[in-house]
């Protein structure tokens, strides 16, 4: 493939994406200013490694893989980890205020998301977000299968919490 | 049968299959924590699934078009390059390092002296001459021997050797014989002496009056000789001066 030729496919390809990356970005650094960063970085690393990339497959969920790695690589090399912290139980024993998360506005539960350590809030964005299997995630994520599921379970009872404690 | 809030994650996400998904279902069914953990879950991803996506930078896809235009004009040229940094960082490297001089200075005085004809710039049997010569290039040689032994001084030039750096190369022949003495242009990580056999000649490099200087013949007793006659004329007189007629025999 000539380079005009891959160019143009990678733009056909990466343009459409710029939306859920971004979103998937700032959900993961929590500002535009290194969500945007990391969305350009994840573009060039892409375009570097087009050659690796079969078309017709998902597009996104490549392009989320290397944005998770670079993020992850980031991390590392800043000496902090993505978090993980010990959750010792598993979520109120009652239900929280669920009729009034239900309906209460998008900053709120935007804001519990944010409180969450990265490493469970990228599993549970990419699941309840952006809707991937639980499969699909453990290969952008490369943890096992029941890492993704443990970690989508602690993410939603930190937020069943964080929701339940609102004050009614 | 205990509760597995993960399993009930799992539940929520379609994740399970056959008995598993089966176990789960009729243990949730019974259970009044686990459904309500159910039930919030799914109010939860209903929530997560309607939130709007974070607003896009305004100019962020002509700012990642950009950005991968600019990266197509360098990254090949760079890419192109590397190899080329890379031997040049080997050759500034290899340059100070004794036995690649060494190895330099052999190929070198095999290439002149396998010529038909010397390739001379300057023919002079008299040092004084040739060191006028080299001292009008910027060169300054040590004080030279007109002969040592059967060989007799006949001339000189400059040689650029692979590291890019360019030596005065002195020639000395007999009828049967050749040897050069090199002074090269820049440093050597050496002591003060140093000697080995490269491409079939012997070599020795010396330190003499700040300078590193390389002799390089078939013999390795002419070659010591040689350099034992240069470091005790160079002793005696300084590093340049009138020239001894001639060192003795080797």
């Amino acid at each position: 493939m000539n380079r005009d030729k891959s160019d143009e496919a990678f733009e056909a390809e990466i343009l459409p994406q710029l939306r859920p990356l971004f979103g998937m970005a700032y959900r993961l650094t929590g500002n535009a200013h290194d969500a945007e960063d990391l969305v350009q970085e994840t573009m060039l690393r892409a375009h570097r490694s087009f050659d690796r990339y079969r078309p017709g497959t998902n597009a996104r969920a490549w392009f989320f893989t290397i944005l998770h790695r670079l993020r992850t690589d980031a991390l590392r090399r800043r000496g902090r980890r993505p978090e993980t912290v010990e959750l010792l139980d598993d979520g109120p024993p009652v239900a929280p205020a669920h009729e009034a998360a239900l309906t209460s506005g998008h900053e709120e539960i935007a804001r519990a998301l944010a409180g969450l350590p990265e490493s469970f809030r990228a599993a549970v964005v990419l699941r309840d977000v952006e809707e991937y299997s639980y499969a699909e995630i453990a290969k952008m994520l490369d943890v096992p299968v029941g890492t993704v599921m443990s970690r989508i379970h602690r993410g939603r009872a930190l937020l069943r919490k964080a929701l339940g404690r609102r004050p009614e | 049968m205990s509760c597995e809030p993960e399993r009930v994650t799992a539940l929520v996400d379609g994740a399970l299959e056959g008995e598993e998904r089966a176990r789960i279902e009729a243990h949730v069914a019974r259970c009044e924590v686990c459904r309500v953990q159910a039930a919030d879950e799914r109010a939860l991803r209903a929530r997560l699934r309607a939130l709007p996506a974070p607003e896009v930078p305004f100019g962020l896809e002509q700012r990642v078009r950009a950005k991968l235009r600019r990266r197509h004009r360098w990254p090949g040229t760079v890419r192109a390059l590397l190899p080329l940094a890379a031997v040049l960082v080997l050759a500034l490297w290899a340059r100070g390092y004794a036995p690649f001089v060494a190895w330099e200075l052999s190929r070198d005085h095999d290439h002149c002296f396998g010529r038909p004809r010397l390739p001379a710039q300057v023919w002079a049997s008299e040092p004084d001459l040739l060191i006028a010569w080299f001292d009008g290039k910027g060169d300054r040689l040590p004080l030279l021997p007109s002969t040592a032994g059967r060989l007799a001084l006949v001339g000189g030039r400059h040689c650029w050797l692979p590291d890019a750096s360019r030596a005065a190369h002195v020639y000395y022949t007999s009828d049967d014989q050749q040897l050069s003495v090199f002074v090269v242009s820049h440093g050597v990580r050496m002591d003060d002496d140093f000697a080995t056999s490269s491409g079939g000649n012997a070599v020795a490099l010396v330190r003499l009056g700040g300078r590193v200087v390389g002799v390089v013949g078939e013999d390795h007793g002419d070659v010591s000789a040689f350099v034992t006659g240069l470091r005790t004329s160079v002793a005696a007189l300084g590093t340049q001066g009138p020239a001894p007629a001639s060192l003795p025999a080797s």
